[in-house]
């Protein structure tokens, strides 16, 4: 067969593609407008069926009662979950990890709603629309009071407003008890920081985690503008800043402190010195992100330190 | 395998006739397209699977397989191509056997734009990635050959001040992932190369710019051929040899570029499927060029397809298979060459 045969063979492959593309989407249901951070979705009036790719919007879900029936999970089951919020659910699907999840695995779930991340999944929110109405919210990036706003937005789309406000008053009280707990005299500095092999990476006061502390008393060691809530430091950087209590969220069993605690350095630290370098939950703590996450945060960060 | 082991650029001593070989592969290539329709992490009956590829299912799977699986699939096909002609045409140019798309800075150059992007710049939305990665990709290779230039461009400092230009580039995006561990998650799947999610309005956008550089190539093709007989024999043979150069560069340059902006830098397809082919059809361009192009989407949709059914339903970038193949048969290529 001569060239040119051969490159109708190719013309004629791409077309029929590109009549299969022209295969309609589905249409838009009747509902109610949530707006987002990626815009508005029109989302039914009471969703039944909800994937959530972030674990905050576990939280979420769970705080008004609601199972999801997909979840992104990282490929850890139930393990992926802090065991407060998983026995608060039923049955769910994993749907793959969530920075990849398995877009065929979500479509078979037949969702009415998908929850997504803005950092994690902005790219793919055209692929989830064609799946699903779908709601972008601040899970992975957000600070603790974009986080509660973000729970309002759920509540919304779940079309359980009323439960959802009433639960965040609930929250509200709950942290301000708990706040009640730190003497208005406390001065120690805290750091908590999510450690690994080769890196330690700290949470500072407009991070998550560092924003809620300071909600309930705890003043952060590194008082960073809003947009740069993570530090990156060496063990000289960590004693420049010298924080009073250390809160480590370990992603690794041997990391990079298990070298540093050989350094004679590391024992001019006053976290050192006091005892005050406390291994606490990572799903919990560096992973969960929302009221209840919050709510276990507070009363364990309490508990550790009085 | 005397005469074939001797060099690179030899007609490979075929006995066979070359074009058999070619609708041979498409035809591996057809039949591997329709397997990775079928398979996945959701099982889809066969015969569910046939009558919805032609819209006539029960409308199930309707997303699955024309919305999720296909359109990755027509991707594997273009960015096979497109990182396949473009080693091609590079190793043509360079007349080395180790070159490929990365070695002209454009693998590095797009990698690093994107890590700006995404790594340096978070509050920038990921829309603009293909763009960023295209110009990132293209200054890059622009870099490369204005530093090559020396009345004239010699192989040889083509491939060195790329081999060093990449390098530079290569040591920014490490720079920028030590310095940003937390929002690695999507650089890394970026760097990595990935058909994940990819839509039918990305491989209408980039097919039609594959297909027309592809086409540009191919009547490229005796150009090329005379061009490897190195360049003092082109110029007898009334080749201008700078331009063509330059034009054969710049359309490797496109079609890597336009692959990498849509799938990111899946490794190695550039280097292996050139060489590849040559072993099966000889060095002859205008069956050389279809031939990579087949045996590049043949790598890629095989790495994809691996990459979908491994773990479900977590997902392995293409290119980190792509990678695994490639690493030991980069260094089978420096031991067959060695000395070269």
């Amino acid at each position: 067969m001569s060239r040119k045969k051969y490159f109708f063979k190719r013309l004629s492959i791409l077309g029929l593609i590109s009549f299969l593309v022209a295969i309609p989407l589905t249409s838009v249901q009747a509902g109610k407008v949530i707006k987002h951070e990626m815009g508005e979705t029109t989302v039914p009036d009471n969703p039944q069926r909800i994937v959530v790719l972030e674990f905050s919007f576990v939280d979420a879900l769970a705080a008004v009662g609601i199972t999801p029936v997909g979840v992104a999970d990282d490929n850890k089951g139930e393990g992926a979950l802090i065991p407060e919020i998983a026995s608060k659910l039923g049955e769910w699907t994993p749907v793959g990890a969530r920075k990849q999840p398995s877009l065929e695995v979500v479509s078979s779930l037949n969702p009415d709603l998908i929850i997504a991340d803005l950092k994690r999944h902005e790219a793919i929110v055209g692929e989830l629309n064609g799946i699903a109405p779908t709601i972008v919210l601040r899970g992975l990036q957000g600070t603790y009071e974009d986080n509660v706003a973000s729970m309002s937005v759920i509540g919304e789309a779940l079309g359980l407003s009323d439960q959802m406000e009433k639960r965040i008053a609930e929250h509200r009280s709950t942290i301000e008890a708990l706040a009640a707990k730190v003497p208005a005299s406390e001065s120690r500095t805290v750091l908590p920081a999510v450690v690994w092999a080769d890196g330690f990476n700290a949470h500072a006061s407009s991070s998550y985690t560092g924003e809620l502390l300071e909600k309930i008393g705890f003043k952060n060691a590194i008082q960073s503008a809003p947009g740069k809530p993570y530090a990156t430091m060496t063990l000289e950087n960590l004693i420049a800043i010298d924080p009073d209590v250390i809160f480590l969220m370990k992603y690794s069993d041997v990391t990079i402190v298990d070298g540093w605690k050989s350094n004679p350095l590391w024992n001019v630290l006053k976290a050192v010195k006091n005892n005050q370098i406390h291994v606490v939950r990572t799903t919990l703590w560096a992973k969960f992100r929302g009221m209840i996450a919050a709510e276990i945060i507070a009363a364990d960060a309490i508990k550790l330190l009085y | 395998m005397t005469a074939t082991t001797t060099t690179a650029f030899d007609s490979g001593a075929r006995t066979q006739n070359p074009w058999v070989k070619l609708y041979i592969l498409l035809a591996i290539a057809v039949g591997l397209t329709l397997y990775s329709i079928g398979v996945g992490a959701i099982r889809v009956p066969v015969w569910e699977t046939v009558q919805t590829v032609f819209g006539v299912g029960s409308g199930k799977f309707d997303y699955i397989i024309q919305q999720y699986r296909m359109p990755r699939i027509a991707m594997a096909w273009i960015v096979g191509t497109g990182l396949a002609v473009s080693g091609t045409m590079i190793q043509g140019v360079i007349r080395n056997p180790l070159a490929s798309p990365e070695i002209i800075g454009i693998t590095a150059g797009a990698g690093l734009a994107s890590a700006v992007l995404l790594l340096g710049m978070p509050e920038v939305s990921v829309q603009f990635l293909p763009f960023v990665s295209f110009l990132g990709g293209l200054i890059a290779a622009a870099l490369v050959y204005v530093l090559a230039f020396k009345r004239g461009i010699s192989p040889a400092r083509l491939a060195l001040v790329g081999i060093a230009v990449s390098a530079v580039f290569t040591s920014g995006i490490d720079y920028l992932m030590t310095s940003f561990p937390v929002q690695l998650d999507l650089a890394l799947i970026w760097l990595a190369g990935s058909l994940w999610a990819r839509s039918w309005e990305q491989c209408i956008a980039i097919a039609p710019w594959i297909l027309i550089m592809f086409v540009g190539c191919l009547m490229m093709a005796h150009k090329l051929d005379v061009l490897a007989l190195g360049d003092e024999q082109a110029i007898g043979l009334g080749v201008r040899v700078e331009p063509t150069r330059l034009l054969a560069l710049a359309m490797a340059v496109a079609l890597a570029g336009a692959s990498v902006a849509v799938c990111g830098t899946i490794g190695f397809v550039g280097l292996m499927a050139p060489h590849m082919a040559r072993r099966l059809v000889g060095g002859q361009h205008h069956i050389l060029l279809p031939t990579a192009a087949l045996v590049g989407t043949l790598l890629v949709l095989i790495a994809d397809t691996l990459g979908r059914i491994i773990s479900p339903p977590v997902e392995v970038p293409a290119g980190v298979i792509t990678s695994i193949v490639g690493g030991p048969y980069f260094i089978y290529l420096l031991y067959r060459h060695r000395g070269w």
